[in-house]
């Protein structure tokens, strides 16, 4: 159980980290929207669980935070990658991708290649 | 190290946790305003807006409290909550924490101190660079049933040409020399020692240097090497002492060197003392010419790096093979090495092992009585824990509270326990017999430290088994179904009794074992020594043997001595011999009689000897059986005699008459000559209380003397005026005489029972102990029993049950836990008291009376203990028992 929950707040991380990466300052609420927008129905239940993802990326340097107001006003906290986060994005994405292209060479794989 | 930071971050957020989690809230709380503000605008009714706001955001608790889980550290939190909890708890009944830490300190107090001494004599390595390489090497004889018998110094020789398995080999023999020159004639233990000595140990002198394989040849000069706490003390610590002589038994020594006192000799443990070599010694140097088949000198060996123990065993068979093929004197003896500390130890082990067992299992009582009032207090706890069940807490997680509280009253016994070890210890040290090995390093160290506190955490752990395990398995609605009274169900009940009659069980194996001992002590107390001590005191005169070289002086300086402190008034009682029954050690020599046919090949008659002045039976009270005793007249000039003890004449001449018959014996170099058995006397208990008499040879000082002696005189005037006119005689004669271990003979003799004495005392100490646990358990099971059961007994009474009915009902049931205990404890004590046999002396470990008492007593303390519930129970009013609940 517990592993499959790191593999998902790990996912959900490096959405974060693109997401701020790609849209600059955006407060929580924000970023909830766009990965929604952008992951179809993966985050549609349970948004809360984006949040212990920010505070714990906050507290590990990769974003900062600061009180700006939003859209109607409202005093919201607005998120910012920094520069080891974007650091850790980079390597983050490159493991990523390399990840992904081993495992989708396996998905591909078929008997006769290994003959 | 992203993991060592992670494990910062968790344990900074420990402290501001309150924080992360505002945070959240904050940030939850924003979120749904601004989901139901975009739901607004899609337009969903208000209520509706809010609802599917939250239900998109999940379980905002859910997700606050794993975030907190996943970053704070919650094992400590929890930890922190239960032990503050427990703490609250148990200020709440000061009582029954008190009973608790007051009787486990008092098992594990016990257990640290015995565990200190076991420590210190038998697991703690000796205090020498890698003492597992020391062995001692001794030649057995194992067809007369020898072991561990010393070397004739050819022998050694050999062994020390021969072997390659030994780094360094040493022969050594102690005795006290008189040391003059500088302050007052102190006897001094001298060790006389072959040049290997100091390899073996390999320890480096402090000053100057140690004995080389010059000084081991004949014809060296006489050199001395000073312990450091002697040069301290005599000379001041006196840099410039190399090189100066000193003077052992009247002769110059030079000295050179000065040994740190982190040296102690094995077997001669005084702090003071020398070491010369043993061509010097000027009592060993003549024996060094004894033949072969006097086995005197000790060996201690250092084995070289990484030779197997098996490989050490098959050089020395070879190396007694090799002896045997060259001489018929060696045949039939085996070199064997075993570890020094091995052989230091001795025979402590089992004594020692057995008190271990007895103070274990006292803790074992110990624990059992707690853990019979943790199930009382489960009993009446049961509606908490169900209220906590029923609220949501898994078992896991009460059984892990239950077992926060009971570690902490463990610690806080555990430590009250080392207190008590620590202020106790001294006490022991003082109580033990003053010649244990490592007797000056028994004190609570680290390691008796960390043994009680393991053995608390440990306790702890055994005495929350039961109410765990009864708490595991309570039923929350029974338990909240059940009034406020009830709720004890009987498996609980069953398992209190059981603790009971187990508490029974190990108190009879304690009482037996303690029981027996003392018997065993009882019996030793009341063997007469064979001889009256009545008034008897010893004092002992070594005389220099440089100065006083020839038997003749010896002789002149006894027969002198005997004159003018018979001389004095109230001290016509006055004798002088060497060695004392049970006092000294004995010496054992061959005999032969004449007559007989020589003994098979191999095997030699061996006896104990003394010399002895004509005074000395009268003044010991050891009767003539038959013949005569010794009489002034007998000297060197007249035909040699020698009186021999009723065992001797009973095993060595049955149904003959041994007077008029003559044996060959004597002290080296008198080994081979002839003596005429003149009398016969009683028997004594010549090596210890314990032992049997054996058989004994007597001969006249006069003829067969010693270079002093032990003067025993009997007199009603006291130990000092005593010892007063022995020294000022003494002195009279020669003012550099020490006289020395002057004592009474009744103290003397007790002190050789000190052994004895301190296990039975110590034994019987925790057999009490273990009794009143025993007795506490009873009560405290059949206390609650009976509160538990008002409602049956006033049932019972509204029936017609008078209150001697009710007494008795509860007698009844206490009586059967004290059968059920004894029907375990007493076989278990028979097996148990089997393995410890040797300890006992006169009595028979199944002693039928001892085993018959323990019972008793157990039977009646049981009773005595359920007496006040009883009456408590007969005294109750059925309506009122009735009408409560």
């Amino acid at each position: 159980m517990k592993q499959k929950r790191d593999v998902q707040q790990g996912t959900l991380a490096l959405m974060v980290l693109r997401t701020l990466d790609v849209l600059g300052s955006l407060h929580g609420y924000g970023i909830a929207r766009r990965i929604e927008q952008i992951s179809g129905d993966l985050l549609a239940v349970n948004q809360g669980t984006l949040y212990p993802v920010l505070l714990r990326l906050e507290q590990e340097g990769a974003i900062a935070s600061q009180w700006g107001p939003s859209e109607n006003n409202r005093r919201a906290r607005f998120y910012q990658l920094t520069r080891s986060g974007r650091k850790l994005l980079d390597t983050e994405m490159r493991d990523w991708e390399q990840s992904a292209a081993i495992v989708a060479r396996f998905f591909h794989v078929k008997a006769e290649d290994l003959a | 190290m992203r993991a060592f930071r992670r494990l910062l971050a968790r344990i900074r957020n420990l402290a501001t946790r309150r924080r992360g989690d505002a945070r959240l809230r904050e940030e939850i709380e924003q979120h749904l305003a601004l989901q139901t503000e975009e739901n607004l605008r899609a337009g969903l009714p208000p209520t509706e807006a809010r609802r599917q706001a939250v239900l998109k955001l999940g379980a905002a608790a859910a997700i606050r409290e794993q975030y907190h889980a996943e970053e704070g550290l919650p094992f400590l939190e929890l930890l922190l909550q239960d032990v503050l909890y427990a703490l609250r708890r148990l200020s709440k009944s000061p009582g029954f924490a008190a009973v608790v830490v007051l009787t486990l300190a008092l098992g594990i107090g016990a257990n640290a101190a015995i565990f200190s001494v076991v420590h210190a004599v038998l697991l703690r390595p000796l205090a020498y660079d890698h003492p597992n390489r020391l062995v001692f090497v001794g030649e057995d004889r194992p067809a007369a049933q020898i072991t561990g018998d010393g070397f004739s110094y050819p022998s050694f020789l050999e062994l020390r040409q021969r072997h390659d398995v030994f780094s360094a080999v040493s022969g050594l023999a102690g005795h006290a020399l008189t040391l003059t020159g500088r302050g007052e004639p102190a006897d001094t233990s001298t060790i006389a020692v072959t040049p290997g000595f100091f390899s073996v140990f390999a320890i480096k002198p402090l000053l100057g240097r140690a004995l080389n394989d010059d000084d081991g040849q004949q014809g060296a000069s006489p050199v001395v090497v000073l312990s450091e706490v002697l040069w301290r003390s005599r000379f001041g610590s006196d840099p410039s002492i190399i090189g100066t002589p000193i003077a052992l038994d009247q002769r110059a020594f030079t000295i050179v060197g000065v040994m740190p006192a982190s040296l102690r000799t094995p077997f001669f443990d005084q702090a003071e003392q020398v070491w010369i070599p043993l061509l010097q010694d000027p009592l060993f140097s003549h024996w060094i010419a004894r033949p072969p088949q006097t086995h005197w000198m000790p060996v201690i060996a250092r084995l070289e790096p990484g030779v197997p123990p098996h490989r050490m065993q098959a050089e020395l068979g070879a190396f007694s093979a090799g002896l045997a093929r060259e001489s018929t004197a060696e045949q039939g003896w085996t070199a064997k090495a075993q570890p020094l500390q091995q052989v230091l130890v001795g025979d402590l082990r089992p004594p020692l092992l057995l008190l271990l067992c007895a103070v274990a299992l006292v803790l074992t009582i110990a624990c059992a009585n707690i853990a019979n009032l943790l199930l009382t207090q489960a009993t009446s706890r049961s509606k908490e824990i169900a209220v906590r069940i029923a609220l949501g807490a898994s078992h896991g997680r009460i059984a892990r509270q239950l077992l926060t509280e009971n570690a902490l009253l463990g610690l806080f016994g555990g430590v009250a326990g080392i207190i008590l070890a620590w202020r106790s210890v001294p006490a022991l040290v003082l109580l033990l017999p003053a010649d244990l090995p490592q007797l000056r390093s028994i004190h609570v160290d680290a390691a008796v430290f960390g043994f009680s506190l393991a053995l608390s955490l440990l306790s702890s752990l055994a005495f929350s088994l039961a109410p765990m395990l009864y708490a595991a398995r309570s039923d929350p609605q029974s338990s909240l179904r059940a009034g406020g009274g009830a709720g004890e169900t009987r498996g609980s009940r069953r398992a209190r009794n059981l603790l009971a009659a187990g508490e029974i069980a190990l108190a009879a194996v304690l009482l037996a074992g303690s029981g027996l001992l003392l018997r065993s002590f009882a019996r030793l107390l009341s063997v007469g020594p064979g001889f009256a001590i009545n008034h008897v005191v010893k004092a002992e005169i070594s005389l220099p043997r440089f100065q006083y070289a020839k038997p003749a002086q010896w002789a002149a300086f006894a027969a002198d001595l005997m004159t003018r402190v018979q001389a004095q008034p109230g001290m016509r009682d006055a004798a002088i011999a060497a060695p004392l029954p049970i006092l000294d050690t004995a010496v054992t020599l061959p005999f032969s009689i004449v007559g007989n046919p020589p003994p098979a090949q191999g095997n030699t008659d061996i006896a104990n000897y003394i010399s002895a002045s004509p005074e000395y039976f009268g003044v010991m009270g050891i009767s003539l059986v038959r013949g005569r005793l010794f009489s002034t007249d007998d000297s060197l000039s007249t035909p040699l005699v020698a009186v021999i003890s009723e065992a001797l004449a009973s095993h060595y001449f049955p149904h003959q008459d041994p007077i008029g018959r003559h044996m060959m014996f004597g002290f080296p170099p008198d080994g081979n000559v002839s003596r005429e058995i003149v009398g016969v006397v009683s028997d004594v208990h010549d090596v210890s209380l314990a032992k049997s008499p054996g058989a004994l040879m007597y001969v006249p000082f006069a003829q067969a003397p010693f270079w002093g002696g032990e003067v025993v005189v009997r007199s009603g005037l006291g130990t000092a005026a005593v010892a007063g006119a022995i020294r000022t005689e003494t002195h009279a004669i020669d003012k550099n005489l020490p006289v020395t271990d002057i004592e009474a003979f009744p103290a003397a003799l007790s002190a050789s029972l000190a052994w004895p004495r301190f296990r039975t005392l110590l034994l019987g100490g925790f057999g009490g102990i273990a009794l009143l646990l025993a007795a506490l358990g009873i009560y405290g099971v059949v206390s609650f029993s009976v509160s538990r059961r008002a409602r049956e007994i006033g049932v019972r009474m509204t029936m017609g049950a008078s209150p001697s009915n009710v007494r008795r009902l509860v007698l009844a049931e206490s009586a059967r836990l004290a059968l059920l205990g004894l029907a375990i404890g007493i076989p278990a004590a028979l097996a148990l008291a089997r393995l410890f046999a040797a300890l006992l002396f006169g009595i028979a470990p199944d002693d039928p009376l001892t085993f018959a008492a323990v019972a008793l007593l157990l039977l009646s303390v049981t009773l005595a203990a359920a007496y006040l519930p009883a009456r408590h129970a007969a005294r109750t009013d059925p309506m009122k028992a009735l009408r409560s609940e």
